[in-house]
């Protein structure tokens, strides 16, 4: 009952400190709030429209018309019209445009004349979605071409339009995308990109807490309100954090799943329960850190330069299996990673709890990271033996 | 002969304060973590995570439900591509999903049961993929393996009865197999010289308020006519710096980690010359936002992720909402990442990186100035601040020699 008591107690100086130096809460707050706004607006088309595309059109005859009439016509792209190859190349080194398509003087007479012409296309895969999005565009739209003069030459011929269609395209491809049916860049990146800003904020933070009485000589007066004991001082100084940042973590998927409408198979209590366990491992990995490295400044340093490399480690971009073994190792020593896994199973494949628990359990891993640290923090705190400058 | 002295003295104290700020960077452990550890170490660390660049042979699951001589050659030409490798044929699409969802294949595609009586009866069937959208590279692979697949069928089925009306050559010249390596790394090396550099400066300037050294952090002059030079100072100390980490981050990284390298090192260094400036002046500025040492880290490490969606490597600066595009005008890093990935990768020379130039010029002048100007105002409130608290007490003001720090900001009340 007296450990309660003195969780009581250093809750209470905590939250009295924290009304004195808002800074780290309204850090927290503000950074998360920027976020969702942020994520939320900034992918708010989904998928990118009007790409800029270039076309040299060196035919001018209805045929090259109506390639830039078809491009024009796909949601992706939007035509811009280049009198030279030059100028085109150019434009697509400065960025300016995705791709473009040059089109051959004298083609519409030498596809007339069964001569086969050569149109050219040119992507710039720099900018990865955009070039991705206009290489298929000028695909589609080559074989749209292709296949609007085989048409006119088989209709010529008397052919039916069944035998026809088996003719120009004779396998089709039926796509879909699980998770994500609008194939919607926004939700894909969104539902990892804030928890990894969660992850990042509660790692600072917390290295923020409990390293700022170290820095400010603090620690010895706050481990006698603790009566002398770390664990009790580390549990009942993060409580309200630890009360924040589930609010937050719980309002950013409420914001995502509810407000925003992403796709969720499962269940939103998994999603519910992935974000505060990676909340907690968080907490664990920032103690971690001000445990081996007692000095404010080092450890906040360090932190970032950790919590940083969490995005690429998560594998939602470049996927884990992709990368080096040893960096595979690497992956799994960032919460996120475990998120994005449960994120995986239960917003993806809504496969519930079984087939997470591994995840969740890698996750209780991270809350033994603390008692290794335990000894070091506690003299830390008693006898400030560390390097102050 | 009054110009010449007054030059002589800018010149002086611009010299004093540039040693003085060399020698806090170097006396700082954790701004050299953050200067040196972090700018040399991430471009390395980066280049090592995505050191395979493309995911070859993403395993997927084929479902043929036809069974026949088409299928069975679809398959395998499947499994032929570089993006795909067929690691399981499955009866049915229940096992194949159980697959997926163990993530044991990223894809799975079905061959329908008619699909090969359709094909002989030269007859339109219809294939359906089904891709693992938890990445969009597993997307990616599945569409452009299965489309080249389905393409070269097509071609071998036409061929004799139905000649292509149009050719087409596809050229790909700056990325040709969409590595991600050459795509994150482009914009994120620059990057890097931006955010790391404004965290080291914040860190020291937090410091600096931190511990009420105000005569590090303001000119040392009473009239404040000293700002310019000060600031001028301070910042050659950090662009002498950042000019090695930038030539070693966007010339040494690219060539030893064999990324392309499509634009001279000279005008790499040109642009250098515009990019670390406008960067130096654009940390000095915002710095005056963070008051303490650590909470710069707190207050924007988030800002990182920000920086590099903005740039428009990803996301397609032309599909920017409005307001993001402006707020992207805000940040050198927008600039000088667009005209690096056009210059280094895709070889446009420093000519057309004009428009890139002319705009990290205006922040370099923008944000020269507007550091002078709260340079100004924090030395106002200080002399104010003295002023009041001490009275006719005050220390050498011409000095801000105050060893007593500001204690009711920072220290938290002792117990």
């Amino acid at each position: 009952m007296a450990c309660f008591h003195s969780i009581k107690e250093v809750v209470s100086r905590e939250l009295g400190l924290i009304r004195k130096h808002p800074v780290c809460v309204s850090a927290t707050i503000g950074t998360m709030t920027f976020c969702m706004i942020f994520f939320l607006t900034f992918f708010k088309e989904g998928m990118p429209h009007d790409l800029p595309i270039g076309v040299v059109d060196s035919d001018r005859s209805s045929l090259s018309r109506n390639i830039v009439r078809q491009i024009d016509a796909t949601q992706i792209g939007k035509t811009v019209s280049f009198d030279s190859y030059r100028q085109a190349r150019e434009a697509l080194q400065k960025g300016e445009i995705n791709g473009f398509c040059v089109i051959p003087p004298g083609m519409y007479n030498d596809v007339l004349s069964g001569k086969q012409p050569v149109m050219t296309f040119y992507v710039n895969s720099l900018y990865f979605v955009g070039g991705a999005l206009a290489y298929k565009d000028l695909l589609t739209m080559t074989n749209l071409t292709a296949g609007g003069v085989q048409r006119e030459l088989l209709l010529a011929k008397g052919m039916d339009i069944q035998t026809m269609t088996g003719l120009i395209q004779p396998i089709a491809i039926d796509t879909h995308q699980i998770g994500n049916a609008g194939t919607d860049y926004g939700v894909y990146l969104t539902n990892v990109l804030l928890p990894g800003m969660l992850e990042m904020t509660v790692i600072l933070a917390t290295v923020f807490a409990i390293g700022s009485e170290l820095k400010n000589g603090t620690s010895r007066a706050a481990l006698e309100t603790a009566g002398g004991s770390i664990g009790t001082l580390i549990v009942g100084k993060l409580f309200p954090y630890t009360v924040l940042f589930t609010a937050i973590g719980l309002t950013s998927d409420m914001v995502m799943y509810g407000l925003a409408g992403f796709p969720l198979a499962g269940q939103i209590w998994g999603i519910f329960l992935g974000t505060f366990a990676m909340i907690l491992a968080s907490e664990a990995v920032g103690i971690f850190i001000i445990g081996m490295l007692p000095v404010l400044r080092l450890a906040t340093s360090i932190a970032a330069l950790y919590s940083v490399l969490g995005f690429s480690l998560a594998g939602f971009t470049f996927p884990v299996e992709a990368m080096p073994p040893y960096i595979q190792g690497l992956a799994a020593a960032f919460p996120l990673r475990h998120y994005y896994e449960i994120y995986v199973q239960e917003a993806i494949f809504a496969r519930g709890f079984g087939a997470w628990s591994g995840d969740m359990g890698a996750m209780m891993i991270f809350l033994l990271l603390p008692a290794i640290v335990y000894e070091r923090l506690e003299s830390a705190y008693r006898l400030q033996n560390f390097p102050k400058k | 002969m009054k110009i010449r002295s007054f030059m002589r003295q800018w010149i002086s104290d611009w010299y004093s304060v540039f040693a003085k700020e060399l020698k806090n960077i170097f006396s700082d452990s954790g701004v050299l973590v953050i200067f040196f550890l972090a700018g040399l170490a991430y471009p390395v660390l980066y280049n090592l995570i995505y050191s395979n660049g493309t995911l070859d042979g993403m395993p997927v699951a084929v479902v043929d439900l036809s069974g026949g001589s088409e299928s069975r050659k679809f398959t395998r030409d499947l499994d032929a591509t570089r993006e795909l490798s067929v690691k399981y044929k499955c009866e049915d699409m229940g096992k194949a999903r159980s697959l997926m969802e163990n993530r044991k294949v990223n894809g799975i595609i079905l061959i329908p049961e008619d699909y090969d009586g359709l094909i002989a009866a030269k007859r339109q069937a219809v294939i359906s993929t089904y891709a693992d959208m938890s990445s969009f590279l597993y997307y990616k692979n599945l569409t452009m393996g299965v489309n080249q697949v389905m393409l070269a069928e097509m071609r071998d089925m036409q061929s004799g009865i139905l000649p292509m009306p149009v050719k087409y050559e596809e050229n790909l010249p700056y990325n040709r197999t969409f590595s991600y390596t050459i795509f994150f790394l482009s914009a994120a090396l620059l990057i890097v010289v931006q955010q790391t550099m404004f965290y080291g400066v914040s860190m020291l300037s937090g410091t600096i308020r931190e511990e009420g050294r105000y005569g590090d952090l303001l000119p040392g002059n009473k009239s404040h006519r000293g700002v310019l030079r000060d600031v001028f100072g301070k910042s050659t100390a950090y662009w002498l710096i950042y000019m090695g980490i930038g030539i070693y981050v966007a010339i040494l990284v690219p060539k030893l980690f064999g990324l392309p390298q499509n634009c001279p090192p000279g005008q790499i260094m040109a642009l250098l010359f515009f990019y670390v400036p406008a960067c130096v002046m654009f940390s000095l500025t915002f710095s005056h936002l963070v008051r303490h040492r650590e909470t710069v880290f707190i207050m924007f490490l988030f800002m990182s992720p920000i920086c590099l969606f903005l740039t428009g490597f990803s996301w397609p600066e032309s599909s920017f909402p409005g307001f993001w595009e402006i707020f992207s005008f805000i940040f050198p890093s927008t600039f000088g990442v667009r005209a690096f990935i056009n210059m280094n990768t895709a070889g446009a020379s420093l000519a057309m990186a004009g428009e890139q130039i002319k705009a990290l010029t205006i922040q370099f002048i923008v944000y020269y100035l507007l550091a002078c100007l709260l340079s100004y105002l924090d030395c106002k409130t200080f002399e104010a601040r003295i002023e009041h608290t001490v009275g006719n007490d005050a220390p050498d003001a011409a000095g801000y020699d105050i060893q007593q720090p500001f204690t009711d900001e920072i220290i938290p009340d002792k117990q």
